[in-house]
């Protein structure tokens, strides 16, 4: 699962609250609803015992209701609250002026002193609540009558206290989650800055601005940034030990092939199969120790290599070699031409291209280095050009010239293994090189480095 | 031509050193950079040759030991590693030239010759002063187009001379870049070479190319 940690957070936090409030929501809309019928319940038992208070039974199938009764909305038709009172065989004794043409349903079948709470419809639809109670009159004659009250009372009142007790409820829970909701996200914000921290300075080690990355972060972190620090160093030192030892191996394999090669020469001059056999073993291993060489790229916490802190010195150092022919080289620098990589290999690419422009140029060799826009890396590109003005590079040699591997006896008299080695390098990290004619008239190889997969 | 070899190889310096004593240096062959940095002190060397890749003081440190002594005769560095990073650390901490390993005995006596030659002054490998040419490749010499015959230590004391043109050159200091040996060093050997060159030189006493400078040395005195 890919995405930002804050978003997946927000979204999981989110949706246990949602199910959290809404279960809330749902059980306290319950509760209210169950107490809120109650209420109507016990509301209706005081009206039962108000009329039974007023009501004076005169016989077995009347009684006598007065007309002025202390609750008025039994005095106004529709007022929503209705009385009714029955005899023991439902016949209809008495009814509330407010129920003028309303009849309302009363379970026979009570018995004395039962109460009954139910909902119900009338006749004209409107939805009630009903009480009724049976109670049984005993006349001074001895004799006994049963009644049965029954009083209703409109839906209207109470849907309109839970439609109340609802908004209410929903506008708090809202509240109270997108407040929850704002909290949580600067919370997150917080929590999480230490992961930002760490993701902007992988960035800068990348960018090379950075060597490693800092410790000032919270315990759960440290391990992680401990043991990436480890990783840089351990790749940095990884390679440097690479180099001692391939210049170790360097030492002690061409310095038998030096003594091999002067006594030859002194024993009986140079044997041609021999010296062309020499050749291939010092152009194999030249080949191979300087391809093993290459950083191949990965270049955590370096630096980016100033090029007017390393092309200096490699021109006094051509300037020295070459101190006979003495070509005048010009370097074209821009400002923000830097190279994010491996100093070693950089020098590595700049010195083979110098030499060469050195070597075959005939007065002037010309090195440009420019800045490219890389395409997916956080490190701009780096494009070197090196031109001379000598006879260039024939066309139909230029593949030859760039082969990788290399066959001491199939290569050309005088090619030095320089442009493969080149070749290598960059295209290991991911460059690559082109070669064609210069406006000078010579060779011009160009370089260059973090154009994407280019090549 | 006094020239010091530090190579830790002794089948490569053995035989450097024999091709080198062939071409007419003086050679000082050592095995480390210790030795090779007391060499560089206490001898006048006028060029050397270092492999970079020492037991002990490395050659690196070796060139830079030299160089902060003030000790400026040529370097020409003998390396394996031909990483472009070390022969730009060798010759930005004082060297001037470098072979890689395998190496042509011509080439390195090519460029100890290019060094040398440079350190004079001359841009050729054939030093013209006046009707005087010396060719150092092929150690001849001759006077208005005529070969002159010399002994080898003869053209070694003309070639040191010239090399140093314009500059005076001690008895002692000739002594030192013709013989190998600290033997007892006899100042008339150098005045009887002196007197043969400039017989063989100048039969005719007119263009004197060597000065006598009492009691300091000799200097070659043709422009």
């Amino acid at each position: 699962m890919t995405g930002s940690l804050s978003a997946r957070l927000l979204i999981a936090v989110s949706v246990v609250l949602a199910l959290f409030f809404g279960a809330t929501v749902v059980v306290l809309d319950l509760a209210f609803r169950h107490s809120a019928e109650r209420a109507v319940e016990d509301r209706l038992d005081v009206q039962i015992f108000l009329l039974l208070a007023e009501a004076e039974p005169t016989g077995a199938d009347t009684v006598l209701v007065p007309e002025d009764l202390p609750e008025p909305r039994f005095a106004s038709p529709g007022s929503g609250l209705y009385g009714q009172i029955n005899d023991a065989s439902g016949e209809l004794v008495w009814r509330s002026d407010s129920a003028v043409g309303v009849s309302l349903p009363m379970p026979a079948s009570a018995s004395v002193g039962e109460h009954i709470f139910f909902r119900s419809t009338l006749a004209n639809d409107e939805r009630v609540f009903v009480h009724t109670l049976m109670v049984e009159w005993e006349f001074d004659d001895g004799t006994s009558a049963r009644y049965q009250f029954g009083v209703a009372e409109s839906f209207e009142p109470y849907l309109a206290q839970v439609r109340r007790f609802r908004r209410q409820l929903f506008g708090w829970f809202a509240g109270l989650a997108v407040a929850l909701v704002i909290t949580l996200g600067f919370l997150l914000r917080w929590v999480l800055t230490p992961l930002r921290r760490i993701e902007q300075e992988i960035e800068s080690v990348e960018a090379g601005t950075q060597a490693e990355l800092s410790t000032q972060y919270p315990r759960e972190l440290r391990g992680v940034t401990r043991n990436t620090n480890r990783l840089i160093h351990a790749e940095r030192s990884r390679l440097e030990r690479y180099r001692n030892t391939l210049g170790n191996l360097a030492h002690a394999l061409k310095t038998p092939l030096a003594v091999i090669r002067s006594t030859l020469e002194q024993r009986d001059g140079v044997d041609t199969e021999v010296e062309t056999q020499l050749r291939r073993i010092d152009d194999i291993m030249s080949y191979q120790l300087n391809r093993a060489a290459a950083s191949g790229g990965i270049t955590l916490g370096h630096k980016p290599v100033a090029l007017t802190e390393v092309l200096p010195p490699l021109v006094r150092t051509l300037d020295k070699v070459y101190a006979d022919k003495r070509p005048v080289c010009t370097l074209r620098i821009e400002d923000d031409a830097d190279f994010y990589g491996d100093e070693g290999d950089f020098i590595e690419v700049a010195g083979n291209l110098l030499d060469n422009a050195y070597k075959y140029c005939d007065h002037q060799v010309i090195v440009s280095a420019t800045a490219v826009i890389a395409a997916d890396s956080p490190r701009p590109g780096l494009r070197l050009v090196v031109e001379d003005d000598g006879p260039g590079i024939p066309p139909e040699l230029v593949a030859t010239v760039m082969q990788r591997g290399v066959r001491g006896d199939e290569r050309a008299e005088g090619q030095g293994i320089g442009l493969a080695v080149v070749r290598e390098i960059v295209e290991l990290a991911g460059g690559h090189v082109v070669i064609d004619r210069s406006p000078q008239g010579g060779a011009r190889v160009s370089v260059t480095w973090g154009q994407g997969s280019a090549s | 031509m006094r020239l010091l070899l530090v190579e830790d190889d002794q089948a490569l310096r053995d035989s450097l050193a024999q091709s080198m004593k062939d071409a007419g240096f003086v050679v000082d062959a050592v095995g480390d950079g210790e030795e090779g940095l007391y060499y560089g002190k206490e001898y006048p060397v006028d060029v050397a040759i270092i492999d970079l890749g020492l037991p002990g003081m490395s050659g690196m440190d070796l060139i830079s030991n030299l160089r902060a002594s003030e000790l400026g005769f040529p370097i020409l560095i003998l390396t394996a590693r031909d990483r472009w990073q070390d022969k730009v650390r060798g010759l930005e901490v004082g060297a001037d030239d470098y072979v890689v390993k395998p190496f042509h005995t011509e080439e390195v006596l090519a460029r100890i010759n290019a060094l040398l030659r440079r350190r004079g002054g001359w841009a050729e490998s054939v030093f013209t002063a006046g009707p005087v040419t010396l060719d150092t490749r092929a150690q001849q010499v001759s006077v208005d187009g005529r070969a002159v015959d010399l002994t080898s230590y003869e053209y070694r004391v003309l070639e040191h001379l010239m090399i140093n043109a314009g500059k005076v050159v001690s008895k002692t200091e000739l002594t030192e870049s013709i013989y190998e040996q600290d033997f007892e060093r006899d100042s008339n050997v150098i005045e009887v070479f002196v007197g043969r060159l400039r017989r063989k030189l100048d039969p005719d006493n007119q263009i004197r190319p060597i000065e006598t400078l009492r009691g300091r040395g000799y200097r070659f005195a043709i422009e």
